[in-house]
Formats: structure tokens, C-alpha cells, sequence
């Protein structure tokens, strides 16, 4: 009897999620599917398909570039993703109050994430121009000596394109918590008050709590986007100097696209899965654990 | 805190002036790009990037903006765009809540698994696969047509992940009181989930709209016929081999822009507190 | 209670509007060939010549895809992944040419080039470059050579002569010194070195004594040094503000920032319409590239733009009658009256191009475009796209200034090596 209910619940769960992973399923799951096939072989996209077993895996720690383009990608990540989560969180945490032009102050703040990417490169290179830039500006009228390249500087050119990200994420992401603030009860707050609470602990203690389900995916979400990164860094530093910021997807691109090898492409790709796994089950696990519902 | 409650001591005059010297700083720092797409869009080419920089040009040209109607179709293109943009929408705010519900409110088999797997695709650049998809795809007779980049878009996992988490934060008492009630689990979601939903969903819609309106290797990809093209793809029309017509490309960008803001305003309204109200009085 | 719901119905129609809207292609009563081409837009060349073709076969229809330049390699290798049966494909650059062939992509024509007896000593040897094992994929229409612009009335206001035909590499340096003025943003640049590595490099070939693709890249030094010299004189704008400003070659040489400018010959008919249109007005003229010494001047570096049939084209005839006439003679002169350089360049097709309204009048720039020896770019190689990025890196690191001109050429030799010595 029991058993049957279950099965009926499933049923009507599966009905839920068939339409979208039908489609998911035959547009986007398959061609994924073959892409991790090919890891274990070698395939220029338009010969015969070679199986080489690990070799593809066995080649990528003695390739300079591989390790440099995953070195760049996981300081990238460490920088972009705790920055870009506390500007928006705290952003959208201003702009949900009454204030005056908030409308106004949202839109400007969204607007990095629709411009033109030239456009924000342009900017961002504009302001950190090395010889003509307020930025450098700034610094030498303070005294400083050794004035730093930005994007043109080996050294310099990952925090400038870090910076450019946090500065084009932070309007996305302010949206997520924006919605997600909507549904914090108002009666929480006021409850609060009453018991004396001041606005950084109703902060801690209301809106982070209550919050935990879009932090998860603003985690998830930065973290996999920055993992993905290309178009961005392709037009401020093409990838440079030199290679100072090649990311992963840099590596995967030149592999399929100028070396036309589609079965390392995927090897590196996995390697790229592999750890954005490990980090998505990290987090589902202290999602379970932090998640309050009301 | 979920809201600014500042009244008028003469601190929280001072803390409500700070907060809006701050904002107005990072507000001009954000709409800077914007600033520079309007003065390049109204430059001759050979001064668009060049120093010292103006920020309005002495001679405004503003032909640039009936030069790229005439330049390239982008009328055509415009119109390619809205289509598909409209259609990949509506298919996925559907979908997605859809299955988002099941993730969120119902129990089955499979369902952690499952979320993960979803969750997880998402981390796979589209470079990777984008090759063996178009070989299907072009297999299925669908290169060369818009169905094929709604089929493609239309069902996306990003979506069934940002719509579960809001679901999530809908209190589980809403739901088996309902059930109590007799109500079946689609009508759980019409009724209920679907009204509550309006933040989320305004949010994949901004989302969705931006990333179909800007999409540019789709496009790319799979069109080969010019009356199918889209807007970047009509940009790209600026790009000859060795030089790039900037000043065109921002004027079009900044119309092509038109439509985004206008969604992004009208859908502010379910940002604002009170519309999706939640709590549940004792 | 409102309620969010998609409205069913408009859904269907949308879905069945996309599907009736879907491409579909017309019944072909003639042969029709399909095209690949890039920025069909901006090639005026391109539909004179289809138009002059479809005339003197009117069974013959030529449609074109067009594809964005910089996408070009990238979008044409995935449509062929997937068995594209497009008849002809336009070849952009030698890397695109290698991985083609590489990947068993285009027809060999040598069998047709002999059946047809089609003359190759017109090409001037180009296509020796561009053979592989004794067997030829595309056959070229378009070759640019590298020359010297320069800005007559900034010399004039410098008071330094013109730059001649038969100019070595220290001459122009020096010339570029002389000719150099001013401070900060009215500073006038002897020359200009465009971001790209070639605009360095080139020079290094010209004597032919090195190939670009090997295993020891100290012969570049002595170019590497003058450059960085000038850089550090200020002769020229230097690396990183062109690349972080994104500053292009052609909008200084218009606002007369810039007195020389060794460019591609590509660029003569920019210069021409951007003075019909006024945003151009100096005087200008071209003279040949610069050669080091003991090497004729005349000598040059260039590239070829090619035809190729497709392999999984199922009109390979045709479409090969096709790409004979718009590589052959005739195209020759039809791509000289828009102002492009031809891959056959002879005596009438030199003079149309000296002839154009707009073209520098003076003897020197007539003679310019006459040249001994054109060395290509970029040679054909299996490797080339993985050595090309290497160069590229590379030379941004030595550019920047981020390592010394000896560094960053033992790290080309390092890497180079690396990267010819795998599978």
C-alpha cells in the first residue's frame, strides 16, 4: 500500500521536472554526455575518432600551460567570488530600504551587466591606464614610486580584471538579493525591535539566516561563473601579457579550436567539472545544514 | 536588516547622508560604460579612442544613428532577436517553475541526485560541447533555423536552480495545508506557488531576456542566413577584418539597449516589499 | 487571485511561426554555389566579381554565407565539423589553411590545375608557399604586401626629405628620430608600431635566411632592440597604451599623430575613402618596406587571401570553374579597380591600381607596390596555430616591457622547440 503512494508521489514529481529535462535532456545532457566521451580520445572534429584511454589526463600535468591557465582561474575565483557576494549583498540591502531614487540607483547599478563588454573594458582599462589613468594619477600625487602597470603589467593584470568582474557582477547578483529580500517577513523584524535589536544584529541575525537559500546560489553561481570566465578577459588583456590571464576555458578553447584537439579539450574540461563538483557538493552538504525555513 | 528604518535623529541624518554620498559614488562609478557608449556612438571613428579623451564631442555626429538602420538590417535583426527572445522567455519561466517545484516542495526518488546533476551542468563551459551539440543539431536538419536556438536555450538548468532556491523559502505549512485542503500538487503550483513567485520570476526574466538579447556565439553558431541574424551578429557587421567601427557599434548598441532597460523598469515593481507576502500570523 | 500563467495558445503559435520562418531554400532550376565568405559587407570586390561571373555563365547562381572576420576560422571549422557541403571556401589565413588541410577539409586542385593547365608562375611563386607534399588546396586571389606609409605634411613641417623606395632599416630609424616632435598629447610619432607581432617581426624574415617557425629565435634580437629603443625614445606610442587604449593604427595616421607607418596594402583603400569622405586629409604617400642591408629593396612581407573547394561539396566542378576565374586574370583586374592587390600582379593590373582617383600621384608611390621578392607572414605548417600564439604571448611580455628582448626570445625558443618536439 505504502509503497504504491510512493510510487504515485514520483510519478507526479517526474511530471513536474519532464518538460524541462526532456528538453535539457536531448539539447544540452547528450552533447555533454559525448563531450566527457571524448576525453578519452582523440578526435580533431572532423576525422575518425581514436581511443587513447587516460593519455589525454596523462598529458595535462606536463603542459605549462594547462597549469598556468589553472593556477590564474583559481586565483580568480578566490577573488571574485567573496568580493562580489558582499558587494551585492550589501548593495541590495541598501536599495530594499526607502529611499529616494532607489529605482534610479538600481537600474545604474544593473547597468555594468547589459553593456557592451567592450565598453566596460574600455572604461575599466581607461580609469587603470598606466600613464594616463586617474587611477595611476591618484597613486603617484600620494607619493607612490613604482606605479603599477594594470592590465598592461604581468603582475598587476589578474586584480585588474578581478576588479572589472566584481564591478560587472555585483548588479546581477544585487537582483537575486533583492527578490530573495522580498520574502524575509516583515514581522521578524519587528519582533526584533521590540526585543531591543539594533540594525547590525538584526542583520546577523535575520536577513543572513533567512537569506541562506539565495547565498547558496549566488556562491554556486559566482563560483561556476568564474570558473567559466573568457568573454571578459578576452577583451580587456586577450589573455595577457604573455599569458597572465589565461584561464581554463582559454586553455579548453586553444585546444579545440587552434590545436584541434577535441579529446584533450574535454580532458581539461572535466578537470574544470571535477573541481566545481567538489565545490557544488561542499556547499549542498552546509546547505542542508544552514537552511532554515520558516 | 531587510530595510533602511532610519528616522530623524541627527545621527541617522548624518548615517542617511553617508549612505547616499556612497551610493552616488558607486552609482557614477556603474554608469560610467553607459557615459562612454553615448559619446563614442556620437564620434567620427578615428576619435573614439583617441587621447586626450572627450566626453562630448564638439561636433556631436549624430548621423551614426540612422547610419546603422541603413548600414546593415538591423530592423531585421531587431525583430529576429525580439522572437526569439520572447519565445525562449516564456518557455523557460514555464519549465523551470515547473520542475523547480518538484525539486523544492515534493519528495521523490532520485531528487538530491538529480539537483546535483542539474546544478553541476551548469559548470560545463559551453566550448566544450558546443561542437558535438551542433553536429546533432545539424544531424536533426535544424542548423540554419531559430527553432534550433530555442530548443537549446529554452531548457535550462540555471533556471530550474534559481527558481528551486526561491521555492525553497516558501514555508512548507503553505503547502500541506493546501494538500490537507484536497488540493492536487498542479494545483499547488498554480494556485500558490505560481503568485508567490512573482520576485523570482521577474528575476529569470531579466535574466533570460538579457542572455538571449546578448546572445552572440548562438547566433553565430548555428545562422548562416542573413534574414535570420541577430542584433550582435548585425554588430559584428561593424567588424570588418582590420578595423572595428566603434562609434556604430554603441549606437546600436545603446538602441539595441532600449528594450532591456524597459523590461528591467517594468518588472521593478516585484522588487519592492509587501507584494509577496509570507508571513504567517499566529 | 491573478494568476502568472504562460497563455498555451500564443505559445503553439509562436512555436509553429518559428518553425514556418525556419531557413529554407528555394528549388535550384540552375546550380547554385554556396559561398563561405567573410564581412561580405565591407568586400567590394565581392559582388563585381560573382556579378561578372553569373554573366558570362547565367546557368550559374553564386549565393554567399557571410561570416564575421574574427569569428571566421572558428564558426567555418565548427560548420564543417558538421559536414557543411558549402562549395567554395574563402581562406583567411595560413593557420585556417593548415588546420583545413590537416584535417582532410579541402579538395587537392593539383589534378585540375594540370587538366586545365592553369599557369601558377602568374602567382609570382606564392603558391609554393602554400603547397603541401606537391599538392595545392586553394589557389590564391588576393596577396597584401607590407610597405611604409608616411604623412608628407609632417615631414615637410619637420623639414626632413621623404622617405625613398630603396630605404634600409637604420635609415628609417633614424629618419624616425628626426621626424619626431613635441610632448605628451601633441607629440608628434616618427612611426608607429601596430600591436600586432608581424609589425616587428616581419623584418626579421625579409632577408630569408631564418623561417619564422624554428628552433632559434636570437636572430630576431637586433629588430626586437630597435623597436624597444624607439619605444623607450618615444619614437613610437608605446605597447601598452596602444593595447590598453585600443588604439588603432589608422586613427593616428588620420589625426597626423604619426609621420611613418609600415603597414599592409590593405589599408590604401581606407586611407583613399577616408579623404572622399574628409575625415582623412593630409598628404600621404607609400613608398616600398625598409630592408636591412645587402637585401633589394623591393623585398617584402605579405599575405595571401585564398579559394578553396570543399571537399563535401557535391559540385566540385563548378564550383572549381568558379574559383579559376576568381583567382585567374580577369578576377585579377576586377579586385585592382576596387583598390585591392591582386595575387596576379602584372602590368595592367599594376597600372589600374596607380591609376585609382585618390592614390598618392607622386613617382615614388606608383613605384611603391612593385616588388622583387614577397615573403608570406606566416608559412604553411602543421604547427602553426600553437607557434603563432606562442609568438604572440611572447612578444606582448617583451613589448610590455615585462621581460628583456633576450628573455623573452629564449623563451620563444624554449617554448617553440616544446611545441614542435610533440606528437
Amino acid at each position: 500500500m505504502r509503497n504504491r503512494h510512493l510510487l504515485k508521489n514520483d510519478l507526479i514529481a517526474y511530471s513536474f521536472l519532464l518538460p524541462n529535462f526532456l528538453g535539457f535532456l536531448i539539447f544540452t545532457l547528450v552533447p555533454i554526455g559525448f563531450s566527457f566521451v571524448l576525453a578519452l580520445m582523440e578526435w580533431d572534429g572532423a576525422n575518425e575518432i581514436k581511443f587513447v584511454g587516460w593519455d589525454n589526463f596523462l598529458a595535462l600535468p606536463g603542459d605549462e600551460t594547462f597549469r598556468i591557465s589553472l593556477v590564474n582561474t583559481l586565483y580568480y575565483v578566490v577573488g571574485v567570488v567573496p568580493l562580489t557576494l558582499v558587494c551585492s549583498l550589501g548593495l541590495a540591502v541598501l536599495l530594499n530600504g526607502k529611499l529616494r531614487g532607489r529605482n534610479v540607483f538600481r537600474s545604474i547599478l544593473f547597468f555594468p551587466y547589459v553593456a557592451s563588454l567592450v565598453a566596460v573594458a574600455v572604461i575599466w582599462n581607461m580609469i587603470f591606464h598606466p600613464t594616463m589613468g586617474p587611477v595611476n594619477f591618484l597613486l603617484y600625487s600620494l607619493g607612490v614610486q613604482k606605479l603599477p602597470g594594470w592590465s598592461a603589467s604581468v603582475d598587476w593584470a589578474m586584480p585588474t580584471v578581478i576588479l572589472a568582474s566584481i564591478w560587472k557582477g555585483t548588479g546581477y547578483f544585487m537582483i537575486i538579493y533583492l527578490a530573495a529580500l522580498q520574502g524575509v517577513p516583515k514581522y521578524l523584524y519587528e519582533a526584533a525591535e521590540i526585543d531591543g535589536a539594533n540594525a547590525w544584529k538584526k542583520f546577523r541575525k535575520i536577513t543572513v539566516p533567512m537569506l541562506t537559500p539565495a547565498t547558496f546560489f549566488v556562491v554556486m553561481m559566482l563560483t561556476i561563473n568564474s570558473f567559466k570566465v573568457f568573454d571578459l578577459i578576452y577583451v580587456m588583456t586577450g589573455g595577457g601579457p604573455g599569458r597572465a590571464t589565461n584561464v581554463l576555458v582559454y586553455a579548453i578553447y586553444n585546444a579545440a579550436f587552434i590545436q584541434f584537439q577535441f579529446g584533450y579539450s574535454s580532458a581539461i574540461a572535466i578537470v574544470l567539472f571535477v573541481i566545481v563538483l567538489a565545490v557544488t557538493l561542499v556547499q549542498f552538504r552546509m546547505e542542508r545544514k544552514w537552511v532554515s525555513y520558516v | 536588516m531587510g530595510q533602511l528604518r532610519l528616522n530623524r535623529r541627527p545621527g541617522a541624518i548624518l548615517g542617511k547622508t553617508l549612505v547616499y554620498l556612497f551610493l552616488i559614488l558607486v552609482a557614477a562609478g556603474m554608469i560610467l560604460p553607459f557615459l562612454w557608449m553615448v559619446s563614442a556612438s556620437l564620434k567620427l571613428e578615428k576619435d573614439v579612442f583617441r587621447y586626450p579623451f572627450e566626453w562630448w564631442p564638439k561636433v556631436p555626429i549624430w548621423k551614426n544613428y540612422t547610419e546603422i538602420w541603413t548600414k546593415v538590417p538591423f530592423l531585421t535583426f531587431t525583430f529576429n532577436t525580439a522572437k526569439l527572445t520572447l519565445i525562449i522567455t516564456v518557455l523557460q519561466l514555464f519549465t523551470s517553475s515547473f520542475a523547480a517545484y518538484a525539486f523544492a516542495k515534493l519528495d521523490f526518488r532520485g531528487k538530491n541526485l538529480l539537483f546535483l546533476g542539474y546544478v553541476s551542468t551548469i559548470a560545463i563551459p559551453w566550448q566544450v560541447y558546443m561542437v558535438p551539440q551542433f553536429i546533432m543539431m545539424r544531424h536533426l536538419g535544424l542548423s540554419d533555423t531559430h527553432l534550433a536556438l530555442i530548443l537549446l536555450q529554452a531548457f535550462s538548468a540555471f533556471g530550474v536552480f534559481l527558481m528551486r532556491q526561491f521555492y525553497v523559502s516558501v514555508p512548507d505549512e503553505l503547502v500541506q495545508a493546501a494538500r490537507v485542503d484536497g488540493m492536487n500538487e498542479y494545483g499547488i503550483w498554480a494556485k500558490i506557488m505560481v503568485p508567490l513567485s512573482k520576485p523570482p520570476m521577474a528575476t529569470l526574466t531579466i535574466f533570460t531576456f538579457v542572455f538571449v538579447w546578448n546572445d552572440f556565439m548562438g547566433p553565430l553558431i548555428y545562422i548562416n542566413t542573413q534574414d535570420l541574424k541577430t542584433i550582435q551578429l548585425g554588430l559584428r557587421m561593424f567588424i570588418s577584418q582590420y578595423s572595428a567601427e566603434y562609434a556604430l557599434i554603441m549606437a546600436a548598441s545603446l538602441v539595441s539597449l532600449i528594450p532591456v532597460f524597459v523590461v528591467f523598469f517594468s518588472l521593478q515593481r516585484f522588487f519592492v516589499e509587501g507584494v509577496a507576502s509570507t508571513g504567517i500570523k499566529n | 487571485m491573478k494568476t502568472f500563467r504562460p497563455i498555451p495558445g500564443a505559445l503553439v503559435l509562436a512555436l509553429v511561426f518559428s518553425l514556418v520562418t525556419a531557413g529554407t531554400t528555394a528549388a535550384a532550376d540552375k546550380t547554385v554555389l554556396k559561398m563561405v565568405v567573410w564581412d561580405a559587407a565591407n568586400t567590394a570586390y565581392l559582388q563585381p566579381l560573382i556579378q561578372a561571373y553569373q554573366e558570362k555563365h547565367p546557368q550559374v547562381s553564386v549565393s554567399i554565407i557571410d561570416i564575421p572576420p574574427n569569428e571566421y576560422q572558428d564558426k567555418l571549422s565548427i560548420m564543417l565539423s558538421g559536414g557543411e557541403d558549402a562549395d567554395i571556401i574563402s581562406v583567411k589565413d595560413i593557420p585556417g589553411y593548415a588546420g583545413m588541410v590537416n584535417r582532410k577539409q579541402l579538395e587537392p586542385l593539383m589534378p585540375l590545375i594540370k587538366r586545365d593547365k592553369v599557369n601558377l608562375d602568374a602567382y609570382s611563386g606564392v603558391t609554393n608557399d602554400i603547397t603541401v607534399n606537391n599538392e595545392l588546396f586553394a589557389l590564391p586571389f588576393r596577396s597584401d604586401i607590407w610597405i611604409l606609409y608616411y604623412n608628407k605634411d609632417l615631414f615637410d613641417k619637420a623639414g626632413v626629405a621623404y622617405p625613398t623606395n630603396d630605404l634600409t632599416w637604420d635609415q628609417y630609424a633614424t629618419m624616425a628620430q628626426k621626424v619626431s616632435s613635441g610632448f605628451g598629447t601633441d607629440r608628434v610619432y616618427g612611426s608607429h608600431y601596430h600591436t600586432w607581432r608581424s609589425t616587428v617581426e616581419l623584418p626579421t624574415v625579409q632577408d630569408g635566411k631564418h623561417p619564422i617557425i624554428t628552433t632559434d629565435y636570437g636572430f630576431m634580437k637586433p629588430y626586437y632592440d630597435m623597436v624597444v629603443k624607439m619605444q623607450n625614445d618615444k619614437t613610437v606610442m608605446d605597447f601598452a597604451s596602444l593595447k590598453v587604449g585600443n588604439i588603432h593604427y589608422s586613427g593616428v595616421f588620420y589625426n597626423n599623430q604619426v609621420a611613418m607607418l609600415p603597414m599592409g596594402s590593405w589599408f590604401i583603400s581606407t586611407v583613399i575613402a577616408k579623404h572622399k569622405t574628409g575625415e582623412a586629409t593630409m598628404n600621404w604617400g607609400i613608398v616600398k618596406y625598409p630592408h636591412p642591408v645587402g637585401v633589394k629593396a623591393g623585398t617584402t612581407a605579405g599575405t595571401i587571401t585564398s579559394m578553396a573547394v570543399n571537399k563535401a561539396s557535391k559540385q566540385k566542378d563548378a564550383a572549381w570553374d568558379f574559383v579559376k576565374f576568381f583567382c585567374g586574370p580577369e578576377g585579377a583586374k576586377i579586385l585592382a579597380s576596387v583598390g585591392n592587390l591582386p595575387a596576379i600582379r602584372d602590368k595592367d593590373v599594376m597600372k589600374i591600381l596607380a591609376d585609382r582617383p585618390g592614390f598618392p600621384t607622386d613617382a615614388n608611390s606608383r613605384e611603391a607596390l612593385n616588388t622583387t621578392t614577397v615573403r608570406l607572414e606566416l608559412p604553411m605548417h602543421e604547427k602553426v596555430g600553437i607557434i603563432e600564439r606562442i609568438l604572440n604571448e611572447e612578444h606582448e611580455l617583451i613589448m610590455t616591457g615585462s621581460v628583456t628582448v633576450d628573455q623573452g626570445l629564449a623563451e620563444m625558443t624554449r617554448r617553440v622547440k616544446e611545441a614542435l618536439g610533440q606528437k
